[in-house]
């Protein structure tokens, strides 16, 4: 990571964890750092305009804040259409990951969503999704444990 | 949980403020103090509804590689299967999923050679060798939020 100052990555690895829970937030990482809290703003919002920040924002637990089904969902689409079908996908609100993968799983699902609903009977937004891409080949791999959960560590 | 809790759940998941007071904005935007946004971000956390707050980097833009597991692991070696691949720092997600293939993994890695090595030493590791490498080649989408 040598396009980061050693300040630099020193703030990155607060920022790929937790943000202090105090009034300037920013400062207090800063001082860390030997970096203004200006400097450190400017930083994040500079490597966001550049898309290597994708978001700063609060990382929930859906569990605990009320979404109970989280469902690994792929579908079997014919490669000339993965294109449309992964947009139209994406743009539902209750999937939160869309992702073409290779090499398909099972010889023929190459679409992966990531679905998620408070509680009840998904099959309604199944069907919405299927219709949506005309696709009626998918497979449901619902999660029995979550052994493991975090956010990566790139610094 | 109450209306304010969830309207701060909202807010902060929409986009933290990249300002030198950011929980003061907050408390502006729901109508409640800065001390009361910390208190009740705080007893969030406590309760364990957020994860953290902070940034999320795109691994892709930072060179790093990354990929999708699928494992078929035999019940009794299910354990010490799952204890191995989540003692692996580069693993970020993992889940037993009803399937004949029934350990799903994510995984990071520097570079794909590190990510590669790190494979082969679990399969090493953990005897299970029929473990599948579905790396995405294109993505649509990546929105983990949540309205409340």
């Amino acid at each position: 990571m040598n396009i980061f100052s050693a300040g630099q990555i020193k703030a990155a690895k607060i920022l790929q964890s937790d943000i202090p829970l105090s009034s300037r937030p920013f400062t207090d990482i800063a001082g860390a750092c030997q970096m203004t809290g200006d400097e450190l703003i400017v930083w994040i919002r500079n490597l966001s305009r550049q898309g290597i920040i994708r978001k700063v924002t609060a990382i929930l637990r859906h569990q605990r804040a009320g979404y109970g089904k989280n469902v690994l969902v792929l579908w079997s689409v014919p490669p000339e259409e993965i294109d449309d079908a992964g947009r139209k996908l994406a743009g539902l609100p209750y999937i939160s990951h869309c992702y073409e993968r290779q090499p398909s799983f099972d010889g023929r699902f190459n679409l992966f969503t990531m679905l998620h609903a408070k509680s009840g009977d998904i099959s309604p937004l199944l069907q919405e999704m299927s219709r949506l891409i005309s696709c009626p080949d998918f497979l449901l791999l619902e999660s029995l444990e979550e052994y493991k959960k975090t956010s990566p560590e790139y610094f | 949980m109450d209306a304010i809790d969830k309207k701060l759940l909202n807010l902060l998941q929409k986009e933290f403020p990249l300002e030198e007071e950011p929980f003061r904005l907050i408390g502006e935007r729901c109508g409640i103090s800065e001390d009361e946004v910390l208190a009740r971000v705080r007893r969030m956390k406590e309760k364990g509804v957020i994860r953290r707050i902070g940034a999320v980097f795109d691994g892709k833009k930072l060179g790093r590689a990354s990929t999708l597991c699928a494992a078929r692991v035999p019940e009794d070696k299910l354990q010490s299967f799952v204890h191995i691949v989540s003692a692996e720092k580069g693993v970020t997600h993992n889940y037993r999923r009803r399937h004949e293939y029934n350990v799903w993994f994510t995984v990071t890695a520097a570079n794909t050679e590190e990510l590669q090595a790190l494979l082969s030493d679990v399969k090493k590791k953990t005897g299970v060798t029929d473990m599948l490498d579905m790396r995405a080649v294109r993505t649509f989408k990546i929105d983990a939020s949540f309205d409340l």
